[in-house]
């Protein structure tokens, strides 16, 4: 060859080289896509807006479930049934938003979770509104139970996910922010419930409650997606290669059900189950349990709000110093359940009125200080690509923990005759969720663990490092598929020399 | 001797007999009508004296203590105030009884000391005008002992009211502790009463009456159904009643804030919508472009390249011929 061709080979080469980087720059979004949909975590930015919406949608969740007694005296009242059967209407509620989030998920892993959230929000909206036509109690158990159930569990766990894909360095902070919601609005639904059923009946008031679920739709039209979901990308690939997808293996796929088989994973669905098991006994006993003693219905009252504002600060709180990374989460999701059990054991202790204030803020910060973590330490056991099945599953498996609670500590109270022993039960099952977590995999070590290593599938799991290891590598794969001029072998030859 | 059978013939005849019974003789005509009055006040024999007390006992000086007492049907009451622990223990203390706050006239006694107490009872005739609170005063060591004497009150008063929907059917209920003769329901318009008559308007109106408790169903709500409802608890001495507001809406109340919710979410789910179509096409656009002046650049080069190609080979096709 000579050497003026040589030069010119080399000058072409150069342009080349140029093109295809230009080039590579939108077909890189496409791998980072493809590799893992969070990528792109931006923590911050698009993601406080994210944020705000799992404000908004854990107000209208969990803040409107807590505050519906107000209409619970009105049914009892119009339709003469016991307060038992009434109550029911909420266990129903619950039991429907836990069980049905796996479906929730599984449907964001197919369609995202845009429209699913937005369909949960209408859902929900569309159950308060046919509840305000009910003429018996089934009705309401078929509407505000089943329908706006399904609705909550379509909303509240495919945005936790959202939040999660969207932050890494400050995940706590943003989760702990996003429930801040429920707290604040356990306060201001109160009086405005109250308004509502005394303006409005409870017809009315059910009628615009279901239009301020429908909120919850524009929430989840500002869920921006960060990446095709993820089947969609699985299958696109599945029918590149082979176009054997069966019926079988996409639920397996939906539902993320290879995480039964994951070891980390069953240990924390176990801890957490636990967990659920003694979280709520508090909320529903607190009050009859300071009346019981001998305290005021004010002073009981009382009692509930600086519990509730504790557990607001302790949210935040709690994830503004876990992200800080000074102690490894595992750790200080154990330190703050091994704090609220010890303090759910001391309540029947305090029988002073100053005492049981005093531990009253103890466990609401605890109990606010664990619900970030609980949620937050997940990606780091299962990774964030399979952390929206992971979800699902475990609302599902936590759920049986919720269930047995509540009616155990009642049984516990009526054969006991006083709170002390419900109180000590689930001080006891906090321990033992405690316990249980400290049998994690790689609890026990110092610095991060290991990522989840990647399925054998594709290189959709596994986490940041990962994804951003076979970025480089599907850089220098580039220029050999796309960039045209490898046509040529001609220049394939001259490199070569 | 004829004027004294005359009398004893006329104590035997009923009250009225006795009125309308005239004697021609003027004089003996005022006396017998006066013998004939005292008569009838004296108690007879078979009028049952059945007096209930009720007592209360107040310690120290400078005491006000309030009795509330629920009167049911006419009787006669005997209230007594007992009075322990004053100091100085004098041996004498003046009481007065005092009704609705005016002195009663010839109620002031001197209480005198009967084993470190005071005793005060005095007995009262209640029939329905007499009903009040009844009060024992003691002068020097201003204690006060209050017997509210009233038919029992019905407590549970909503003050606001009740609401409901035209066509819908609502339930008011009043409760009592003790139990009365019978209820009875009136609608109130302005200043009168009217009572409800089930039997006339069966299909408006239910009224469940149990012992102590009654419910007023009212079917059909219409707007005219708004207004104050009473619940009147008949007792033998007077009735006892409270009142219900009741407020009918139509539909269209609620569904003002209602729609006006619907429509604040649509044009935020829009305005999100089209904000992120805007910044989209921005994005889209720069990559656009360079992807055209690349794909330009490279055809550019292939030409050239395999123009060079070409004649690569055609000077290799040369150099072998």
């Amino acid at each position: 060859m000579k050497p003026e061709q040589c030069t010119e080979v080399v000058r072409k080469m150069e342009v080349a080289m140029k093109c295809c980087a230009m080039m590579e720059k939108p077909q890189k979004t496409q791998e980072e896509q493809q590799s893992s949909t969070q990528m792109a975590a931006p923590d911050g930015g698009w993601g406080w807006v994210v944020v705000g919406s799992l404000f908004v949608s854990s107000a209208l969740v969990f803040g409107l479930i807590r505050c519906l007694g107000v209409f619970f005296v009105e049914f009892v009242q119009y339709f003469g049934e016991s307060a038992q059967a009434v109550s029911w209407i909420t266990s129903i509620g619950l039991a429907m938003q836990q069980l049905m989030s796996p479906i929730g998920t599984a449907a964001s892993n197919v369609y995202g979770t845009r429209p699913v959230v937005m369909m949960g929000g209408f859902l929900s909206g569309l159950g308060f509104i046919l509840a305000s036509q009910a003429t018996s109690l089934l009705h309401l158990y078929l509407t505000m139970g089943f329908i706006s159930g399904l609705g909550w569990a379509l909303v509240f766990t495919p945005t936790v996910a959202s939040v999660m894909q969207y932050f890494t360095m400050r995940r706590s902070l943003a989760i702990g922010l996003g429930f801040t919601g429920v707290g604040l609005a356990s306060f201001a639904f109160s009086p405005l419930f109250q308004y509502l059923v005394e303006v409005y009946a409870w017809r009315g008031a059910l009628l615009v409650l279901g239009g301020l679920s429908f909120n919850m739709i524009a929430c989840g039209a500002l869920i921006r997606p960060l990446g095709k979901p993820k089947v969609v990308l699985k299958t696109e690939n599945l029918t590149k290669l082979n176009k054997c997808s069966s019926l079988l293996s996409r639920i397996f796929e939906c539902f993320e059900l290879s995480l039964l088989s994951h070891r980390g994973f069953l240990t924390y669905a176990v801890a957490i189950t636990f967990f659920n098991a003694g979280y709520f006994i508090p909320y529903i006993h607190l009050v009859a349990h300071s009346r019981h003693i001998g305290f005021t219905e004010y002073q009981a009252a009382f009692v509930i709000s600086v519990t509730g504002v504790a557990d607001i600060v302790g949210r935040v709180a709690s994830g503004w110093f876990s992200d800080l990374g000074k102690i490894r989460m595992p750790h200080m999701l154990v330190v703050w359940t091994g704090l609220l059990g010890l303090s759910l054991m001391l309540i029947p202790v305090a029988v002073v009125y100053s005492g049981l204030i005093v531990i009253s803020v103890v466990y609401g910060f605890c109990a606010g200080a664990m619900t970030p973590l609980a949620f937050a330490v997940l990606p780091e056991i299962v990774g964030i690509g399979r952390v929206l099945g992971a979800l699902g599953l475990l609302q599902l498996i936590e759920s049986v923990g919720g269930l047995l609670g509540a009616p155990l500590s009642g049984w516990l109270k009526d054969c006991t005759g006083s709170y002390t022993v419900s109180f000590i039960a689930a001080g006891s099952f906090l321990v033992l969720g405690m316990l249980v977590t400290m049998s994690l995999p790689y609890f026990w070590s110092c610095t991060a663990p290991p990522l989840p290593s990647p399925s054998k599938r594709k290189s959709q799991d596994g986490s940041i490092e990962d994804g951003l290891l076979k970025q480089t590598l599907s850089l220098n794969s580039v220029p050999e598929n796309l960039c045209p001029l490898d046509d040529t072998p001609y220049l394939d030859k001259e490199l070569e020399k | 001797s004829e004027y004294l059978l005359l009398l004893t013939q006329a104590k035997e005849l009923p009250a009225q007999a006795r009125r309308l019974c005239k004697i021609n003789d003027g004089s003996l005509h005022a006396q017998l009508l006066e013998d004939l009055h005292l008569s009838e006040t004296t108690p007879s024999p078979q009028s049952d004296p059945v007096i209930t007390t009720r007592k209360v006992v107040s310690k120290g000086q400078n005491q006000v203590t309030i009795e509330e007492l629920a009167i049911l049907k006419p009787q006669t009451i005997e209230l007594s105030c007992y009075l322990t622990d004053i100091p100085n223990n004098p041996p004498y203390l003046t009481g007065y009884w005092t009704k609705d706050g005016k002195g009663i006239v010839n109620s002031e006694e001197t209480v005198n000391r009967t084993n470190e107490q005071y005793i005060l009872k005095k007995t009262f005739d209640i029939l329905a005008k007499d009903l009040g609170n009844y009060s024992c005063i003691f002068k020097e060591i201003q204690t006060q002992v209050t017997f509210v004497l009233d038919v029992p009150v019905i407590k549970d008063k909503r003050d606001k009211p009740i609401v409901s929907y035209t066509g819908d059917s609502v339930v008011l209920a009043c409760k009592l502790k003790q139990t009365p003769n019978t209820w009875n329901w009136y609608k109130a318009n302005n200043t009168e009463k009217g009572l409800i008559n089930v039997t006339a308007n069966p299909l408006n109106y239910k009224i469940f009456i149990h012992g102590n408790e009654t419910k007023l169903t009212v079917l059909n709500l219409t707007e005219e159904d708004s207004g104050k409802y009473i619940c009147s608890a008949e007792f033998d001495i007077k009735p006892s009643e409270s009142y219900i507001e009741l407020k009918v809406l139509s539909y269209i109340e609620p569904l003002k804030p209602f729609i006006a919710i619907v429509l604040e979410v649509i044009v935020l789910v829009t305005l999100i919508f089209l904000w992120e179509k805007c910044n989209k096409p921005q994005n889209d656009n720069i990559s656009a472009g360079e992807n055209e002046l690349c794909s330009e650049q490279i055809s550019k080069l292939t030409r050239d390249d395999s123009n060079g190609v070409e004649n690569n080979t055609a000077r290799q096709r040369k150099l072998e011929h």
